[in-house]
């Protein structure tokens, strides 16, 4: 868990981080967005204590951070910036098994965590274990520095804009392994992006800020629902909000048992989003849609007065 | 693979062979140096000392240059570390006024506290050799790319770790090409050794002047381009070559 309590930082006269109170607990994914500047890289530097806070208290599993000494420290949180900074005269292999070097595990064993790493991000080990950062493609460093960020295991997770880099497939399918990672080790991430799409997906708080202040945070519906300002408003997506609300809410969500009507050609399945939901409608030119399982069976039926929220009664919606 | 090896060490091994061949075998040379000093009674500087001045030369640039790096490279990493930072402009204007200083001067004025011999000379080339290489160093080190710094740092690995594996193998090509030009500028600065007694490849040259012998001069100079020659082709092989 990490706890921050108004906590401050200033660079000279400027205040780049202005008293700010956030607590991610564990198993929790906080995404911090927020216009450029406005103090999100600062704050993760602070937590893994490249720069030191000014004012405030920072605690990390209860106990303040200048208990700890910052390299142990640093060593136990996972850390992936966006320009990755891997080390170029370093082969691929190299520059994930850093920190599991660091802490002294038998070659053996870091040997056997940087392939199953490399697996887990698609990298063939036979293809890149002994490339240099330099032979690698921006989205192939970033995935490079997300496995050097997950190689020891860290309960703690800092993500500095890791996917900036990606094509949309690669992107999704991190974000995919992210939040399976996240659901299945229960690690606390704090997690930077400007895609707020990504954002939305992923986070369990989401947190706003703005000239180094947090504006609001909270969950991604409350925000897009009930948005506490205009700026908090336009950065969400502005009139964009509610197809970024379908887009996190799932058709199951929304749908009805099947009635006895004759269930439409057009289907979707049940863990589709309600904005995939209105793509099919559009695409098929329909009203309803069939919602199926994993087997395209038949589970239930949606329509666009559903989608639109207009026939639930009472407002079921969490 | 033997093929490859003898074609990137051939300019060093050419260079090498010419400089020993020359040293040893002078004799050879005779009509050549003859046809450049014909009145002269004697055109070859005796034999057996060329080699034993090439010896001589290659000795003291080396200690020089050996203390010049120990020390500069030294010095620039303290500068560079977070409690030498204070340091850093003293020591760069240190280094540059060490090459600033005429090292003929630097000569004169350590005669009287060394006496003559080799070791006024190698004070004068440490000096002056030492601005090279702690530019360059400087240089290196500043010159990192801050966010391999972040992750080095972000990564939990310590200051002596930073240093050993990150900072100074990625500084080494600029440190090396100072510490390449410091050692053959060195190598041609040596030879004014001679006017203080140093016994090296400066002493054919300044007997050459005293004598109005161009043959002698002509001896010692080639010797010192080839040296010169030879340790900077070596130097360039020096670096590995990676992608
Ligand atoms: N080391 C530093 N020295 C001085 N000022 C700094 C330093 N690091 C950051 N700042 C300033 O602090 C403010 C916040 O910077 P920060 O890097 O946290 O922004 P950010 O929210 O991550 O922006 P971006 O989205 O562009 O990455 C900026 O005004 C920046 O200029
Ligand atoms: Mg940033």
């Amino acid at each position: 868990m990490i706890e921050l309590k108004s906590v401050t930082k200033r660079f000279g006269g400027e205040t780049a981080v202005d008293a700010i109170s956030l607590t991610v607990n564990r198993g929790e994914l906080c995404a911090l967005v927020g216009t450029s500047g406005c103090g999100k890289s600062t704050t993760l530097r602070m937590i893994n204590r490249l720069i030191e806070h000014d004012g405030g208290e920072i605690h990390i599993d209860g106990r303040p951070i200048r208990e700890f000494d910052g390299r142990i420290l640093r060593r136990r949180i996972g850390y992936a910036i966006q320009s990755t900074g891997l080390f170029p005269h370093w082969s691929v292999a190299r520059n994930i098994g850093l920190v599991p070097r660091l802490l002294k595990w038998p070659a053996a064993r870091v040997g056997e965590r940087v392939e199953e790493l490399m697996a887990l991000l698609g990298l063939p080990v036979e293809q890149f274990a002994d490339k240099y950062p330099s032979q690698l493609s921006g989205g192939q460093a970033q995935r490079v520095g997300v496995a050097r960020a997950l190689a020891a295991d860290p309960d703690i997770l800092l993500m500095d804009e890791p996917f900036g880099a990606l094509d949309p497939i690669t992107r999704e399918g991190l974000q995919g392994e992210l939040r399976d990672l996240q659901s299945r080790l229960q690690k606390t991430i704090v997690f930077v992006t400007h895609d707020m799409d990504e954002a939305l997906a992923l986070a369990d708080r989401l947190v706003v800020m703005n000239a180094g202040r947090i504006v609001q945070q909270g969950r991604p519906l409350e925000l897009l629902r009930a948005p506490a300002d205009d700026f908090v408003a336009s950065l969400l997506g502005g009139d964009d909000r509610g197809l970024k609300e379908a887009a996190i809410t799932r058709v199951a969500e929304r749908m009805q048992p099947l009635s006895l009507r004759l269930l439409p050609q057009a289907r979707v399945h049940r863990d589709a989003t309600l904005r995939q939901a209105l793509a099919v409608m559009f695409r098929e030119h329909a009203d309803r849609l069939a919602v199926i399982d994993d087997e395209a069976l038949p589970v239930g039926e949606l329509s666009l007065r559903r989608i639109v929220g207009a026939g639930r009664e009472g407002g079921s919606d969490t | 693979m033997s093929m490859a090896l003898l074609t990137r060490w051939s300019a060093p091994l050419v260079w090498l062979g010419l400089l020993l061949a020359l040293a040893v075998g002078g004799e050879w040379l005779e009509p050549l140096l003859r046809w450049s000093e014909p009145e002269a009674r004697r055109v070859l500087y005796p034999q057996a000392d060329l080699l034993t001045l090439l010896l001589r030369h290659v000795q003291v640039v080396a200690i020089a240059s050996g203390l010049a790096v120990v020390i500069g490279v030294g010095a620039a990493i303290l500068v560079t570390r977070p409690g030498g930072r204070d340091f850093l402009p003293l020591v760069a204007q240190f280094a540059s006024m060490g090459q600033t200083f005429p090292p003929v001067a630097v000569l004169a004025l350590a005669v009287p506290v060394l006496g003559f011999g080799t070791w006024p000379i190698i004070v004068a080339l440490l000096l002056y050799g030492l601005l090279p290489i702690v530019r360059n160093t400087l240089a290196g080190l500043e010159g990192l790319d801050p966010a391999i710094e972040e992750a080095a740092r972000g990564m939990g690995m310590g200051g002596g770790q930073r240093l050993w594996q990150v900072e100074l193998p990625l500084a080494a090509p600029i440190i090396l090409a100072g510490i390449r030009t410091s050692v053959t500028v060195n190598i041609a600065t040596a030879a004014l050794g001679a006017t203080v007694g140093a016994s090296n490849l400066g002493a054919p040259i300044i007997a050459g002047i005293v004598n109005g012998n161009t043959a002698y001069i002509l001896q010692g100079a080639v010797l010192i381009g080839l040296l010169a020659l030879a340790v900077d082709s070596l130097f360039s092989r020096l670096l590995p070559a990676r992608q």
